[in-house]
C-alpha cells in the first residue's frame, strides 16, 4: 500500500471517482491524491508539445548535415552553416514556404538541444513511431511520453492529452482527445447550454446541482461494490471526464477568431488555447507525408520548413499568451532516411536519425550524438555525453525517454514504474539536460 | 513447494499428476523416427499419453521460449528452414488443442536436447549463441528462459526410476479451475437487450423478452437467427467491417476505385446523365448534386455490401477471399459500364443502393496490349482481395512493392500483424548497408520478409495507378522473394488468376477461419483478442497467460462451431452471444487479489458507445434521434473514425466527449420529456403512469406511481431491472423529490417548460408544478449514465 491514509485500492478508486480523477484500473498514484479536488484547478504548466515528422524526415537536410558521399544533392559539406554548437543543413535557397533552416537556427538555436546518432533499432513506421513515442519498442501497451505526462499531472484536466495523429496509445492511463478543428472547442465549451449560449441554460442552476450530486452518489455506490476491473475502469472514466468538462468553459476566451491556414499551426492554435485555459498538459502535433521514396529533396524541402514554421508560430503564438516560459517542445520523427539516393531520387527508410528539445530547464546551443560519414551512429559515453566509438553506447529511444520521465518530474510516479523502462545504471544519460 | 527459480517462484511448475501419466512410450516412438541421438536415460518425464502434450512443455518451454524465440526462424520458409531443428506453427494447426504441431514441436526440442557437445546440451549451447548459431543469442545464460530449457534437459536426463517429483516442485494445473468462477454473468434479459440494440440498434420486442425469460440462453440462438435477417443488423454489420477493413477510407475521391485506363468512358457517368425530367437548371443543377453523392456512397459501400451479402444469403464466410463477383448498383454499374447487360436483374433502377452480384468481364484496357488476360474471359474475382476500393485503400508504389497490401492482408485475412512487434536489430544501418539486399539477405530482415514479399508478388498485376489493375512496366522485382504463399510458389501459368489461387489457400489456411472469428469479437465488443503475454519475467506473468489461454480456447471453440457450420458468420455471432467472455457482468467473490484481477482484466464487454451506435440508441428509446453525432465532425469529436486518418476508435472518454454527452443528455431529455407528456397517455414511451400534476409526498398512490415511472425509466433508458425500493430507484426518487423542493422554494420561476425544449414548434408546455422539468432532470440524469453510454 503506496498511502497509509487509503486502506484499501477500492477506497482510493472510490476518492478518484468522488474527485473526478480517470484512473484507470491498475493504478495506484498517491500523486494523485494531491491532485485531486472538488473543482480541479487550472493546470498551470509546464506544458509538453510533442512535433511528429510522420513519415520518417531526412536528418541530413536539418540538424545532422552530411555534404559527403552523395549523401546530399542540394548542398556540399562546404556549405554546412553553424550557429554556435549547431551544425545545420542550408537550406534558405530551396524554402518555397515555411521556414529555413538559416531563420529557424538563429531564432532559437541559443536555446535547442539536439540529439543525432538515435538508434531507432528498426527501420518500419509503425514499430518506428511507436518506439519513439513510448521508448518501448516490444510493446504495445505502453503508453505515449505525452499521454504519460498527461496522466501523472493532469488527471482532472478534461484534455489532459491533445492529439493530432501518430502514435498516440495511452495505456489506458488517461483519455486521448481529438479536437480535429478549432471550432470544435466552442462546440464543447458551455455543454450545459443551449447552442452553448451561456445565457440560455438547459436546467435551472439548482436542477443541475441535483443531478451532480445524484451521479456522484450513484458513483459511490457503484465503485464501492466488487465489480469487474473493466466496468470500473469505464465507471471511474465516465465520471471524471463528465465532471472535468466543465472547466473546458475556460476554454472560450483563448479560441482566436481568425483560424490559421497552415496544417501545425492549427493543431498549435488548439494546443495553445486548452494550455492557457489549464485544461491540457501535453499535445501530440503532427504532420505527415515525411515519407520521400521518391524526390527526396523535393518532398523534404517542402515539409522541413512547414515543420520548422509550426514550432516557431508555437513559439510565437506562446510569447503573446504569456506562456513561452512553459511550453517544452520535442520534435520528432519515426525514421530517418537512407544516405543513398533511389532510382526515384528518393530516399528509403534509414534506423538512425534524431531529436529536437527545447524548454525550461533544458540547457540549449549543445549537440549530444554523432553520425559518422555513412550516417552511422558513433556511440555515446552517457557519462560524459561524448561521443565513444570504442566503449560508448548506441543510443536508443528508452534512453531518452527515461531522461524526458526524469526531466518532467515523473519517473519515479506510480504511473511511470507501471510502465518501467529497463536501462541499466551506467547507460543512463548523465546530465543530458544540461 | 520447492523453488527451482528463486526470483519467480511462480514459473517452472508442472501438474504432478501429468507427469505421473508421461508415457515414454509416446515420445520414444517419436524420437526413433528421427536420426537424433538417443536421450541418456529413460525418464520419468517423456511427455504426454494418448497424443496430449504435457503442460511443462506446453506452459513453460513452448510459451515462454519456444514460441517466442525460435518458431519465428525454425519453421518451414523462415530463415532455418534449412537447420536440423524444424518447428511447426500451432497457429496453422486445425487441431483446436495444436497437438499436432506441440507434439511435433516437443519432439524436436527433445532430440536438440539430447544432442551433446563438449558434453553439453545442443539446446542449451545453440540457445546462448554458441556453434554458430545462426540467430545469434537468443538467450541470456542468466535468463528466466535459459532456465526453463535447463529444467527441460534435466528433466529429459533423469535416469529411470529416479523419483523425479523430488527434484522439482509442481503446482496443480493453473488452468483446471474454472476461469470464471466468481463471475456473475449478465441476466437474460439485459443480455438479450444487449444484442438487440448492439446488433440491430433497436430494444427487445415484448415476444422476445417473453422468450428468453421462458427459455433461457438457449432461446439466443433462435432469437439471433430472426435479428440477423434485419436489415438494421446488415447496416450494423457494414460499419464494424469498415471499422476493420476501413476499406471506406481511399484517396482522390469515391470514383478513383474505378480506373481511368480501364472506365474512362463509363466512370463519370452521372456527368452527362439526363435529368432533364427535374425541370429547369437549377433543379437539374440540386438533382445531379444527389446523383453525384449517391453515385460515390454507392461505389463506397460496394465492398461491404459483399460482406453483406455473404452473411445475409448463408454462404461460406471464406467467400470474402474467394467470391467469384462483386455487388454492384444501378448506379454503380454504370460506373462500371455494365448496366445494360444487368439492369433487368435490379428490382428497381433508381435505387442507388439496391446491390446484386456481378461477375466482371476481363478488364479492357485503352491500349488494347493492355488488355486483361484471362483464361475464363471474366475478371479473375477473389472476393475482397481483387475489389477495387480495397486495392485503393491499400495502395502500393515502385518503393512500396505491394508491401503494404501484403501486410494488410495477413492482418485482415490471416490474424497477423507483422509490424506488431518487430524485432530488434542491433544495428539495422549496419545490416541495411552490409547487404546489397537485406530483405533476402540479412536474418533480421528474412524474418518477415520471407512471408511478406511473396504475397506482395502476388499482387504484381495490380500495380498501376496506385494498385488498380496493369502490371508493372519493368516486369516484377528481382530482388524480392517470388510470388507464393507460405513456402508455395505460384506457378507461372497461375498467375493470370493469382489472387484467386491465394484465396483459395487462405481459405483453406486454419489461421483464417480464426482470425473472423476474433473479428466478430472485435464487432461484439469493440476490442481485439488478446496478445500473448511477451514479459516472462513479469510476476502478474502466469496470470496473463492464463487469461490468455482461456480466451485462446473459447476462440478455438467458436472456431470449431464456425468451421463445422461451414463458415457461416452468424454462427460465430452466436457463439460469442452466449460466450462468458460476452456475458461476464460482475465479481461474486469478494477479496481478489491482484493475480486475479489480473485474470479478468480484459474480461466484460464495458465498451463506450459508438457515436453511430449512440445515435441508434437514442433513436431506439426516445422517438427520434438525436442527430448531431451524424455530423462528421462532431461524429470524430467523440471519438469517431473518419477510416483514413483517424483510424481507432476511442475507448475511454475524454473531457471533450464528457461535454458531448452532457449535451446529448441535456438535450435528448429536452426535447422528449414535455412532447412525451404532450402525447396521449397510452402511447406514451417513457411516461405512462404519470402526469404532470402527480407530485411526490402528497399520497402513497401518487408516490407509488412516480415510483412506478422511474423503474420504467430505468428499464427503459437504462436497461435496468431495479426494484419499487431499490437503493437506485430511492436514488432518483430523491432527486426528482428534491429539484421540486427546490423549485418551490425559488421565487420568479416560470410557469412554463423552456421554449428550446419545444420538439416539433408546438407552444411552451404548462408546468405550473415544475414537475416537467424536473422529471426532465431524471432523464438528463439517466442519460448520462455507464449503463446508457456504454454497451
Amino acid at each position: 500500500m503506496s498511502n497509509p491514509q487509503y486502506h484499501s485500492r477500492r477506497e482510493f478508486l472510490k476518492f478518484c471517482g468522488l474527485a473526478g480523477l480517470g484512473v484507470s484500473a491498475p493504478i495506484w498514484s498517491p500523486d494523485a491524491i494531491s491532485a485531486a479536488a472538488a473543482e480541479p484547478a487550472p493546470y498551470e504548466g509546464p506544458f509538453y508539445v510533442v512535433f511528429n515528422a510522420s513519415g520518417g524526415w531526412d536528418t541530413t537536410y536539418l540538424m545532422d548535415p552530411k555534404g559527403v558521399g552523395e549523401i546530399n544533392r542540394l548542398y556540399q559539406e562546404g556549405d554546412i552553416l553553424t550557429k554556435g554548437s549547431h551544425k545545420f543543413a542550408p537550406t534558405a535557397k530551396h524554402v518555397q514556404a515555411g521556414m529555413s533552416n538559416e531563420d529557424f537556427y538563429a531564432e532559437y538555436g541559443s536555446e535547442l538541444l539536439v540529439m543525432n546518432g538515435i538508434d531507432y533499432s528498426v527501420n518500419n513506421h509503425s514499430p518506428g513511431a511507436r518506439y519513439m513515442a513510448t521508448g518501448k519498442l516490444d510493446s504495445l501497451a505502453y503508453p505515449t511520453f505525452a499521454a504519460l505526462v498527461a496522466a501523472c499531472k493532469g488527471p482532472t484536466c478534461p484534455l489532459s492529452f491533445l492529439t493530432f495523429g501518430n502514435y498516440s496509445n495511452t495505456g489506458n492511463l488517461v483519455a486521448m482527445s481529438r479536437i480535429p478543428y478549432l471550432p470544435s472547442l466552442q462546440k464543447i465549451a458551455n455543454a450545459d447550454s443551449i447552442e452553448g449560449n451561456l445565457r440560455s441554460p438547459y436546467q435551472d442552476d439548482f436542477v443541475l446541482d441535483r443531478i451532480e450530486r445524484t451521479l456522484k452518489e450513484q458513483t459511490d455506490a457503484t465503485i464501492s461494490r466488487t465489480v469487474l476491473p473493466r466496468i470500473e475502469h469505464a465507471e471511474n472514466m465516465l465520471y471524471a471526464a463528465q465532471l472535468n468538462s466543465k472547466s473546458l468553459a475556460r476554454v472560450t476566451p483563448y479560441i482566436p477568431a481568425k483560424i490559421p491556414k497552415e496544417r501545425l499551426s492549427q493543431q498549435v492554435e488548439i494546443a495553445l488555447a486548452s494550455f492557457k485555459a489549464g485544461v491540457c498538459v501535453s499535445a501530440n502535433l503532427n504532420i505527415g507525408q515525411f515519407d520521400s521514396h521518391a524526390n527526396n529533396d523535393r518532398d523534404q524541402m517542402n515539409l522541413i520548413p512547414e515543420f520548422l514554421a509550426g514550432m516557431a508560430y508555437l513559439m510565437k503564438r506562446a510569447e503573446e499568451l504569456k506562456i513561452r516560459d512553459k511550453i517544452v517542445v520535442i520534435a520528432q520523427s519515426e525514421m530517418g532516411r537512407t544516405p543513398t539516393y533511389n532510382k526515384g531520387n528518393g530516399k528509403d527508410h534509414w534506423s538512425i536519425g534524431s531529436i529536437m528539445f527545447m524548454g525550461p530547464g533544458i540547457r540549449g546551443n549543445r549537440v549530444v550524438g554523432a553520425t559518422d560519414e555513412k550516417q552511422m551512429s558513433v556511440p555515446v559515453d552517457p557519462a560524459t555525453l561524448a561521443s565513444d566509438k570504442e566503449s560508448g553506447i548506441r543510443v536508443r529511444p528508452e534512453h531518452l525517454h527515461l531522461a524526458l520521465r526524469q526531466y518532467a518530474g515523473i519517473a519515479d510516479h506510480a504511473m511511470s514504474k507501471q510502465y518501467p523502462l529497463v536501462v541499466p545504471e551506467k547507460e543512463k544519460l548523465v546530465g543530458f539536460w544540461g | 513447494m520447492i523453488r527451482i527459480a528463486p526470483h519467480h517462484p511462480a514459473i517452472f511448475v508442472v501438474p504432478l499428476v501429468l507427469l505421473a501419466a508421461a508415457s515414454p512410450a509416446v515420445w520414444g516412438a517419436d524420437s526413433a523416427a528421427t536420426p537424433a541421438a538417443p536421450v541418456k536415460a529413460a525418464a520419468p518425464y517423456t511427455g504426454a499419453a494418448c497424443g496430449t502434450v504435457d503442460e511443462f512443455f506446453r506452459d513453460e518451454v513452448w510459451t515462454k521460449v519456444g514460441a517466442q524465440k525460435c518458431l519465428e526462424c525454425h519453421k518451414p520458409g523462415g530463415d532455418a528452414e534449412d537447420s536440423k531443428f524444424i518447428l511447426q506453427d500451432p497457429s496453422r494447426d486445425a487441431d483446436p488443442e495444436r497437438r499436432t504441431s506441440l507434439l511435433h514441436n516437443r519432439a524436436a526440442f527433445a532430440r536438440m536436447a539430447a544432442r551433446r557437445t563438449d558434453d553439453k546440451s545442443r539446446l542449451l549451447v545453440k540457445a546462448t549463441g554458441g556453434l554458430e548459431h545462426g540467430g545469434e543469442t537468443v538467450l541470456k545464460p542468466d535468463s528466466m528462459g535459459f532456465r526453463i530449457l535447463e529444467e527441460f534437459v534435466r528433466r529429459l536426463s533423469v535416469p529411470e526410476g529416479t523419483p523425479a517429483m523430488t527434484a522439482v516442485t509442481l503446482k496443480a494445473d493453473s488452468r483446471a479451475a474454472d476461469f470464471f468462477e466468481g463471475i456473475s454473468m449478465l441476466e437474460n434479459r439485459r443480455l438479450l437487450r444487449r444484442l438487440t440494440l448492439s446488433l440491430a440498434g433497436r430494444l427487445p420486442t415484448a415476444d422476445e423478452s417473453a422468450t428468453i425469460e421462458k427459455q433461457g440462453l438457449k432461446a439466443v440462438d433462435l432469437l439471433l437467427d430472426a435479428v440477423m435477417k434485419e436489415d438494421a443488423f446488415y447496416e450494423r454489420l457494414a460499419e464494424a467491417f469498415n471499422d476493420i477493413f476501413l476499406v471506406r477510407g481511399y484517396n482522390e475521391g469515391a470514383e478513383s476505385a474505378l480506373s481511368y485506363d480501364n472506365f474512362s468512358g463509363s466512370r463519370l457517368w452521372t456527368q452527362k446523365f439526363d435529368l432533364s425530367e427535374f425541370g429547369d437548371e437549377a433543379a437539374q443543377r440540386k438533382a445531379r448534386y444527389k446523383l453525384d453523392a449517391d453515385y460515390r456512397e454507392a461505389l463506397l459501400r460496394e465492398p461491404l455490401e459483399l460482406i453483406k451479402y455473404i452473411v445475409r444469403e448463408d454462404h461460406p464466410f471464406t467467400e470474402i477471399v474467394t467470391a467469384d463477383f462483386i455487388m454492384e448498383s444501378p448506379y454503380t454499374s454504370r460506373g462500371y459500364g455494365n448496366f445494360d447487360e444487368i439492369q433487368e436483374r435490379f428490382r428497381d433502377t433508381k435505387d442507388p443502393f439496391e446491390y446484386i452480384p456481378v461477375r466482371l468481364a476481363a478488364l479492357k484496357s485503352r491500349d488494347v496490349k493492355n488488355n486483361q488476360k484471362t483464361e475464363t474471359g471474366f475478371y479473375p474475382h477473389a472476393g475482397m482481395l481483387t475489389v477495387f476500393q480495397y486495392l485503393r485503400r491499400y495502395p502500393t508504389t515502385e518503393t512500396n512493392r505491394n508491401r503494404l497490401r501484403s501486410r494488410m492482408y495477413f492482418q485482415h485475412f490471416l490474424g497477423v500483424d507483422v509490424l506488431e512487434l518487430a524485432a530488434r536489430v542491433t544495428d539495422a544501418a549496419a545490416v541495411q548497408a552490409k547487404f546489397e539486399v537485406p530483405t533476402m539477405q540479412a536474418a533480421e530482415c528474412v524474418v518477415c520478409h520471407r512471408s511478406l514479399d511473396p504475397v506482395a508478388g502476388l499482387f504484381q498485376d495490380y500495380f498501376s495507378f496506385e494498385g488498380v489493375y496493369g502490371p508493372r512496366k519493368d516486369g516484377w522485382f528481382k530482388d524480392m522473394f517470388g510470388p507464393g504463399f507460405e513456402g508455395e510458389d505460384l506457378p507461372p501459368d497461375q498467375r493470370w488468376h493469382a489472387l484467386q489461387w491465394l484465396g483459395e489457400r487462405t481459405a483453406k489456411d486454419p489461421r483464417f477461419a480464426r482470425t473472423m472469428v476474433e473479428h466478430v469479437y472485435y464487432v461484439m465488443t469493440g476490442r481485439k483478442v488478446l496478445l500473448p503475454p511477451k514479459t516472462i519475467d513479469d510476476p502478474l506473468f502466469d496470470a496473463k497467460q492464463r487469461a490468455y489461454q482461456a480466451q485462446r480456447q473459447e476462440v478455438e471453440r467458436i472456431t470449431d462451431r464456425f468451421v463445422k457450420a461451414n463458415f457461416n458468420l452468424k454462427e460465430a455471432f452466436k457463439a460469442w452471444a452466449v460466450s462468458p467472455f460476452y456475458r461476464a457482468d460482475g465479481v461474486t467473490t469478494a477479496g481478489t487479489n491482484p493475480r486475479r484481477m489480473a485474470e479478468l482484466a480484459d474480461v466484460g464487454v464495458a465498451r463506450m458507445l459508438s457515436p453511430e451506435q449512440l445515435e441508434r440508441k437514442v433513436a431506439a428509446i426516445f422517438p427520434r434521434p438525436w442527430g448531431r453525432l451524424k455530423d462528421s465532425q462532431t461524429a470524430l469529436l467523440y471519438g469517431g473514425i473518419d477510416s483514413q486518418e483517424v483510424t481507432e476508435r476511442a475507448a475511454d472518454p475524454s473531457g471533450a466527449m464528457g461535454a458531448i454527452q452532457r449535451t446529448m443528455a441535456n438535450d435528448v431529455a429536452c426535447k422528449n420529456v414535455a412532447f412525451d407528456f404532450a402525447t396521449e397517455p397510452g402511447k406514451r414511451r417513457l411516461f405512462q403512469n404519470v402526469e404532470p400534476e402527480t407530485v411526490p409526498g402528497e399520497a402513497t398512490e401518487s408516490d407509488q406511481l412516480i415510483r412506478q415511472t422511474i423503474v420504467h425509466l430505468h428499464q427503459v433508458v437504462l436497461g435496468r431491472d431495479d426494484a419499487m425500493n431499490s437503493p437506485e430507484v430511492n436514488r432518483t426518487y430523491d432527486l426528482f423529490a428534491g429539484i421540486l423542493e427546490d423549485a418551490h422554494t425559488r421565487k420568479g420561476i416560470e410557469p412554463l417548460e423552456n421554449y428550446s425544449c419545444r420538439a416539433n414548434g408546438e407552444p411552451r408546455a404548462k408546468d405550473p408544478q415544475y414537475t416537467i422539468r424536473a422529471w426532465r432532470g431524471v432523464v438528463t440524469y439517466l442519460l448520462r449514465q455507464r449503463d446508457f453510454l456504454y454497451e
